[in-house]
């Protein structure tokens, strides 16, 4: 029986392991065989070249370091701040105040709008001549406080920034599901004990919603290392590599036809997604029946 | 139930009989070249090579057949074909434009020599001078052949410059004072541009750089250089930093070339560099003010300078079947005769590559702008290619996420010559 049992589990899993060979893992091996190649269009070169591309990559590329603490912050800024403002949220709404159906679909549309429109109307909030925010200030006497905001280096990264960071609507959208289907006799309890409003959303609906707000974490993560539209649409990158991004730095140097080195870039990219995955699993107790 | 049987078999025979004779009309010993183009839909190019593919389907009827395949956008375009060059298979044509295939292609050496072809026909090989061989040629041999020009100078807005009391100026330091006159009239003088290889700045940069002396025309007309540290860059990236800051409008940086024409079309600014075919905008209503058309003037740049260069023109492939090539020769020869490049000219204003292409009234009344650019392009003493158009791939893209700091003075001059010289020193491309 048990046999027959593992024969249709194989039967079942091999489809989707094939797909997984031929769409991913093959090239996924390929992308790290042509990052040992010095691989170019023009002019024509494929020489095997062992570890020079990364050696090149993290001792001599003066690009490579600030491209790659862009990215990790913008990981961290998004994981923290942007998930803790989508689960305040939800932790709000949860309670079902006034009007709070009307506020969880309302906070999720900007969610729901291509990532190119909300570029289009960044890129013109922030133009420096006619832009909304300049015009704001100058309407209230900041006329100091003008900006070209997307291409001065000092306020390109925070203005940047801004066009995801507030927009949390699916982080509030999974943790509120999580709360609203958590039993209510459990709160009732700790309502009965005596716990106070933030008492019950610390010490136990928190508890009971960790594991959720983890894999929004996770969410903000993997949507921070794939940024790519948001950020070439607004500035591509610029000034200098104020607002480059490692997807951003590996395409540019596709586009220079170094593709080997692009490949580099592409692994790296991997091995940054897979140990941060890592750290946030290991941050919130994730898959502990695997571990045990 | 017998019946039904005899009925579809019947059928069946029918309809293989039927495929078979069309198949036999239409493909019998025609060979097909697909052509993957971005000269389609809203392209400028569009109508002229939609006609020139139908002229050709019917001249060569039942030998050849031109399947146009849609690919919106020349950015599009050029990474398809670089994809296609990795894998070795390439259409049968392809246009060179400004993204440099042709020597990415000849590189994995899938280019077919068509110097035999083009020098059995005399008036084809009398298109060839000495600027199309620069853009078309490699060492000795045609790989090419070019069907625009490129011939770039400078527009300006008559009232405005009535306004400031200037005319047109001859050389840089009247540039200049005219660009102050315009300021002192309360009038931005100029458009500009960072974003998207910052088009119109590298095209006043560039006619600064070539028109300073033997060095700086020198580096204008080489390919790919890798020094940008020498002084006429210096000097010249020093006066754009001065424009950035005094003479233009405060979206320049950042801004692409659709925000510097949209401040030079709503009269937010007195001037921009490009080329003919943005004469049709003027007069587009959904692009410029009604009667636009009439307050916009054209000059050659200071010191007799104009953009004048052949765009990189249409080259064969290699293919597995020698017919297919002949076909595609054919093709190459038909979209680059001096009847298309008329042809373009009098419908799309497009700027022929031959100069033994006439300039027809007919041309010069559709288009008198272009025909009085073409009269002033006719005198100037200095012309190269321009300025990102010689750059190692990759460089111009570099050029325009640095130039902001430029611009904002984050960067001094030096700053961002010696980026650019270091990038190109890397990514060097020996012939």
């Amino acid at each position: 029986m048990r046999k027959k049992e593992r024969k249709w589990i194989v039967l079942f899993l091999l489809p989707v392991c094939l797909l997984f060979v031929v769409f991913f893992a093959v090239p996924l091996g390929m992308v790290f065989v042509q990052s040992l190649f010095d691989y170019r269009l023009l002019p024509n070169k494929f020489e095997f070249i062992g570890f020079g591309n990364y050696a090149k990559l993290f001792l001599r590329d003066p690009k490579f370091l600030p491209v790659l603490k862009n990215t990790l912050l913008w990981i961290l800024i998004h994981c923290i701040g942007h998930v803790a403002l989508g689960s305040a949220l939800a932790f709000v709404l949860y309670k079902k105040p006034r009007g709070w159906k009307f506020v969880r679909v309302v906070y999720m549309i900007p969610n729901i709008i291509s990532q190119s429109a909300i570029a289009m109307i960044f890129v013109n909030m922030y133009n420096p001549q006619f832009g909304a925010v300049n015009q704001f200030l100058k309407a209230i006497g900041l006329e100091k406080l003008m900006h070209n905001w997307l291409f001065d280096m000092s306020t390109a990264f925070p203005a940047i920034t801004m066009t995801w960071f507030l927009f949390a609507g699916y982080t509030t959208t999974l943790v509120l599901a999580q709360c609203l289907s958590t039993d209510e006799t459990v709160i009732e309890a700790a309502r009965v004990d005596g716990a106070s409003g933030f008492q019950i959303d610390r010490l136990v609906m928190f508890p009971l919603v960790k594991e959720m707000i983890g894999t929004t974490v996770i969410m903000a993560a993997t949507y921070m290392l794939q940024m790519f539209s948001m950020i070439y649409i607004t500035t591509g990158g610029g000034p200098g590599s104020a607002t480059t991004n490692l997807p951003l730095y590996l395409y540019s140097n596709m586009k220079s036809n170094n593709y080997g080195y692009a490949s580099t870039i592409g692994v790296v990219i991997i091995i940054v997604g897979f140990l941060t995955m890592r750290i946030i699993q290991r941050i919130f107790g994730m898959n502990k029946e695997e571990v045990a | 139930m017998k019946t039904k049987k005899i009925l579809s078999i019947a059928l069946a025979a029918a309809m293989t009989l039927s495929l078979g004779v069309v198949s036999s009309t239409v493909f019998a010993d025609e060979i097909v070249i697909n052509y993957p183009t971005f000269q389609v839909g809203s392209n400028s190019a569009a109508p002229v090579v939609a006609e020139l593919v139908d002229e050709f389907n019917e001249i060569y009827a039942g030998q050849y057949k031109i399947v146009v395949e849609d690919v919106p956008g020349d950015q599009n375009y050029a990474d398809k074909i670089k994809v296609q060059i990795t894998s070795g298979q390439l259409p049968p044509v392809c246009y060179g434009a400004g993204y440099k295939l042709l020597d990415m292609a000849l590189g994995a050496d899938l280019v077919v020599d068509i110097t035999d072809a083009v020098n059995a026909d005399p008036d084809w090989a009398a298109m060839f001078d000495e600027n199309w061989e620069a853009v078309d040629c490699r060492d000795g041999k045609i790989y090419a052949a070019s069907s625009e020009s490129e011939k770039i100078g400078y527009f300006y807005n008559k009232e405005l410059y009535e306004q400031a009391g200037i005319e047109p100026a001859t050389t840089w330091d009247e540039f200049f004072a005219n660009c102050e006159a315009l300021k002192e009239a309360g009038i931005t003088p100029i458009a500009m541009d960072t974003a998207d290889g910052a088009w119109c700045t590298q095209l006043l940069l560039g006619a600064m750089i070539a028109t300073s002396g033997d060095e700086g025309l020198e580096f204008m007309k080489s390919m790919y250089p890798t020094d940008y540290s020498i002084q006429p860059v210096v000097d010249a990236i020093t006066r754009i930093q001065e424009f950035y800051t005094n003479y233009t409008t405060m979206d320049a940086n950042g801004g692409a070339y659709e925000n510097a024409a949209n401040n030079f079309f709503s009269g937010n600014v007195a001037m921009i560099c490009n080329g003919p075919w943005m004469i049709g905008d003027f007069s587009d209503t959904s692009k410029a003010p009604e009667g636009f058309a009439d307050k916009v003037g054209v000059a050659i740049f200071p010191g007799g300078f104009v953009y004048d260069s052949p765009i990189e023109g249409m080259f064969v492939t290699k293919q597995d079947d020698p017919a297919l090539e002949e076909a595609a020769i054919a093709m190459v020869k038909f979209f680059t005769s001096a009847d298309a490049q008329q042809k373009a000219l009098e419908m799309q204003g497009m700027v022929p590559a031959a100069k033994t292409v006439e300039i027809t009234d007919a041309a010069k009344e559709s288009f008198p702008l272009l025909a009085d650019f073409i009269d002033q392009a006719a005198g100037a003493s200095v012309s190269t290619a321009t300025f990102t158009g010689g750059m190692v791939p990759g460089l111009e893209d570099l050029w325009s996420t640095e130039l902001p700091n430029l611009a904002s003075g984050a960067y001094t001059p030096e700053e961002l010559c010696q980026i650019l010289t270091d990038f190109a020193t890397e990514n060097a491309v020996t012939e």
